[in-house]
């Protein structure tokens, strides 16, 4: 649909209605990074796609069944991307054919040529106008109701999700009127769409409460969870909903939400609390992480703890906004100027990103170091259903739970960690004074330019890090330990590469996958375990081609001295599928090149 | 009013020697000596308890405080002194807050967090050290320094017109705005205690000798080209080292006037203006906290349950 005509809002009561009906979901929008658009241009394509199963859902899938467009510009725009099935069907709004026939009978021609269905259809007379006294929108519900038909979602669950959705703000006549739109699409579909999917409706019985999610908003509660006291950030897609979802709930938990003038302004007062003992965090995107690159490095040398949430986007620059990339891994990593120290925890599921916020917390605070939360646009706006998962209510870091270290592949740290000064005490503590500054000093704390010191420093910083390079186990391995190849990821791309391999595995492919879930530092025997297969490929979420090597595939090049290339590697701003790794999986063991 | 407090002394007072580290690390003749030996004789006055107090800097000369005095000290980078602190004023409201900038510090690269800091009103005492030049850094032009000023970057004299820090202050709504110089002591601890009495953003502009770079700027010996600006409500002028300097009676709440003052070719030192009802954001974001009823933890999830 056109941007602001609520197909989000859809998407979203749709998708609730499969989760409450034992669905599993898992949904990715399309958002354009503009408000609002012009309608009827290719700019302004706003949707959702929604994948919906009878089993637990990693990912978006591969490629959609079914399309449904309020017009032919949107639908033309959709088709670009090249993510339908070759029995797709699509379903075409006809309403605004009189606007352009041409174009009409070009994109429908377009359709044919795919080898697609078309299923041309109207909005009928009765709710043309209510709309019409709706001022033009409400066809978000028309189409809602003909989707609840085609895929057997039942109308009185929908109806109650419209009405929580709406919420109270709606009169009784209004909320009647989007009622009956749904009814009047409900019932078009089910005497004029002779199609329909049926997946199983009792499908969560495994006796465990279900929650329903995104990504952001699983951040968020894991920030509350963790005992996190302050959030720092300045607007910036897609980062901004942490802040939104803590800014009407955090002071109901003891946290203040705080939107500073700037991306450098909001770190500094993160590092501000953690300085004075109350435990802080700022979440960025992009252009955000490079502003805040100085204050990173400082916190750093200066021993503060820091946790910065960075929920990457499409690059560089402003690039794709609102686009899913995973090109922020070298900027994250070395991006602050000299050798400074820090910890990168990536999030692949919903399920990461609640508990990430605890093991950063834990970590910033044993080893006084920045920890980066590397999240994405995909998995940050992504909704899932999942089991619902065990809150922990941290107080201090002494109360995190084994489990979290096992869910994330590492063991705890030693009790003692030596630090660059002895001295560490919160302000309020007498006669403990602590000063700290970027300059390099020495374990008293004193400016130091003699050259043993900065070594020391150093030295000191760099175990710190290497202190959980020790804790790491050995990351899951999705397949047998050793075959043709291993295909790595890291963060969203998880799904999509479990997903992948199950399917591999049954043609009887000798490979295996792995995501990483602490990105840095790496374990210690990556190395042995890279070498137990003949071939290691990376696929991720950002640019490479023959002479360019992509981020992650670079950095484990430089760590391991391993030939690992990029057999998906791509700045197109959509998530990587399980064809897109199976495909490429095939062609490579049946001897063709990487790319 | 007298230097000294005469409140009556804590079983184990705060002395200067408590205060005291290491010698600092600036030139001979530094205006830095004077603010620091200020600041920490008005700590003593008013018997801030050592580890109730944090000082926060920026980078340059200035930045050097927070090493130069005995409590707890944030060495930040350069131009962000004022966040930092806002983040201890957000999440410690019991420690009292105090931000070592230069001119170059608060006026250029961290001028965006200046002009927010003084919106926020965030109860803090920000010390502006300006010597009118980036001296740490080897002379060159700051927004303070003079027109036609000489500097490495600007070496045929400095172009622009200088940034008069109490107008800028003034035009975004300071609730309290004073200048004081180095070379005054007691006006200068006077200034300072007026500063932390007043909750809020308390702007303290001091000028401030730089015998390096720009050894003619201040004349000391004659005081003819200052003047004080006094009132019951405001800081007592300070005539032992300025004797030739005209005092004028001029009330704090009147901002048309300190606007005036602040615009003049000539030199005012004291309080220009002081609204001790502007709103605090710090306030309002702990009164928020405190009035809003606590919610158990253990139910984060249940409004995502389905």
């Amino acid at each position: 649909m056109d941007a602001g005509s609520g197909a989000q809002k859809a998407g979203d009561i749709l998708i609730r209605a499969f989760a409450k009906t034992g669905r599993y979901v898992f949904i990715e929008p399309m958002i354009p990074a503009e408000i609002n658009p012009p309608a009827r241009t290719r700019a302004a394509l706003s949707g959702v796609i929604i994948r919906v199963a009878d089993f637990d859902l990693m990912n978006i899938g591969n490629n959609t069944d079914i399309i449904l467009a309020a017009h032919e510009v949107v639908l033309d725009r959709r088709l670009d991307d090249e993510e339908h099935n070759p029995n797709c069907r699509v379903l075409l709004d006809m309403g605004d054919k009189k606007l352009n026939e041409e174009a009409y009978e070009s994109v429908c021609k377009r359709v044919s040529q795919l080898g697609l269905s078309i299923y041309p259809f109207e909005v009928v007379e009765e709710a043309t106008a209510i709309i019409k006294s709706f001022g033009g929108r409400g066809k978000n519900m028309y189409y809602l109701g003909m989707l609840s038909c085609i895929y057997g979602a039942p109308e009185d669950v929908v109806i109650q999700e419209i009405k929580l959705s709406f919420g109270k703000k709606l009169d009784e006549t209004l909320m009647s009127k989007n009622v009956s739109l749904f009814h009047a699409g409900f019932h078009y579909a089910k005497e004029n769409i002779h199609f329909s999917y049926e997946i199983a409706g009792d499908s969560h019985k495994n006796g465990k409460e279900k929650i329903f999610i995104d990504g952001n908003s699983a951040v968020s509660m894991g920030i509350i969870d963790a005992g996190i006291k302050l959030i720092s950030g300045y607007p910036i897609t897609p980062a901004s909903s942490i802040l939104h979802t803590l800014a009407s709930v955090f002071s109901s938990y003891g946290g203040i939400v705080h939107q500073a003038e700037d991306e450098i302004a909001a770190i500094g007062t993160a590092i501000g609390s953690y300085f004075g003992g109350v435990p802080a965090l700022t979440c960025t995107s992009g252009p955000g992480l490079s502003l805040k690159q100085e204050f990173i490095g400082y916190a750093s040398a200066a021993e503060i703890p820091l946790i910065i949430v960075d929920v990457q986007r499409g690059g560089p620059s402003t690039g794709m906004p609102t686009k899913t990339e995973q090109s922020d891994l070298l900027a994250a990593l070395y991006g602050s100027h000299g050798d400074n120290t820090k910890i990168l925890i990536s999030v692949g599921d919903i399920t990461d990103c609640f508990y990430a916020p605890h093991l950063a917390r834990y970590l910033a605070e044993k080893l006084r170091l920045p920890v980066f939360i590397m999240s994405d646009f995909q998995i940050a706006n992504s909704y899932k259903v999942l089991d619902k998962l065990s809150v922990f209510q941290m107080e201090t870091i002494e109360d995190i739970p084994d489990f979290i270290f096992q869910h994330f592949g590492l063991s705890r740290l030693p009790d003692h960690i030596e630090m660059v000064r002895t001295e560490q005490a919160d302000p309020g503590t007498p006669g403990k004074m602590r000063r700290v500054t970027g300059l390099n000093t020495d374990e008293s704390g004193s400016v130091n330019y003699f050259s043993m010191a900065s070594q020391r420093s150093h030295a000191i910083r760099n175990e710190k890090v290497h202190h959980v390079r020790r804790a790491l186990g050995k990351p899951k391995l999705m397949g047998r330990e050793e075959g043709d190849l291993l295909v790595v990821g890291w963060g969203s791309a998880r799904g999509a590469i479990e997903e992948a391999m199950r399917f591999c595995q049954q043609e009887g492919l000798a490979v295996s996958g792995m995501c990483l879930k602490i990105v840095y530092p790496l374990p210690l025997m990556l190395k042995e375990i890279f070498s137990r297969f003949k071939k290691v490929v990376t696929v991720e979420l950002a640019y490479g081609d023959e002479y360019k090597i992509p981020p992650l595939a670079m950095f484990l090049r430089s760590q391991t001295l391993v030939d690992v290339e990029a057999m998906i590697s791509g700045a197109t701003g959509r998530p990587i599928t399980p064809r897109m790794i199976r495909t490429k999986v095939q062609e490579l063991l049946s001897g063709c090149a990487v790319r | 009013m007298a230097v000294l407090s005469d409140k009556s002394l804590p079983e184990n007072p705060l002395t200067l020697k408590d205060l005291n580290t290491e010698n600092p690390r600036w030139c001979p003749g530094c205006g830095d000596f004077g603010v620091l030996m200020g600041f920490k004789r008005f700590l003593v006055d008013e018997q801030l308890p050592a580890h109730m107090t944090v000082n926060v800097s920026g980078i340059g000369c200035s930045g050097r405080v927070p090493f130069y005095v005995n409590t707890y000290g944030v060495h930040a980078i350069h131009g962000r002194p004022i966040p930092v602190a806002l983040g201890l004023a957000l999440s410690r409201p019991d420690l009292n807050l105090f931000v070592h900038s230069g001119d170059g510090d608060a006026l250029s690269i961290g001028g965006n967090h200046l002009i927010h800091g003084i919106n926020k009103n965030f109860n803090c005492n920000l010390i502006i050290y300006d010597n009118e030049i980036y001296a740490l850094t080897k002379n060159q032009s700051s927004p303070t320094t003079r027109k036609g000023h000489p500097t490495m970057t600007q070496p045929k004299g400095t172009f622009l017109d200088p940034v008069v820090p109490i107008m800028f202050a003034l035009g975004l709504g300071a609730s309290f705005a004073a200048s004081t110089a180095d070379w005054l002591p007691d006006h200068l601890v006077n200034t300072l205690k007026a500063a932390y009495a007043h909750k809020g953003f308390s702007l303290v502009h001091v000028y401030q000798r730089c015998p390096h770079f720009d050894s003619q700027n201040f004349d000391t010996k004659s005081s003819a080209w200052l003047s004080f600006l006094t009132h019951e409500k405001g800081i007592p002028p300070d005539k032992r080292f300025a004797d030739k300097a005209e005092i004028i009676v001029h009330d704090p709440g009147n901002k048309e006037q300190a606007f005036k003052y602040a615009d003049s070719k000539h030199t005012y030192l004291g309080l220009f203006y002081c609204d001790p009802d502007k709103p605090r954001y710090d306030e309002m974001l702990q009164k928020r906290l405190a009035e809003t009823p606590p919610r158990p933890r253990s139910g984060i999830l249940d409004g995502y349950k389905i």
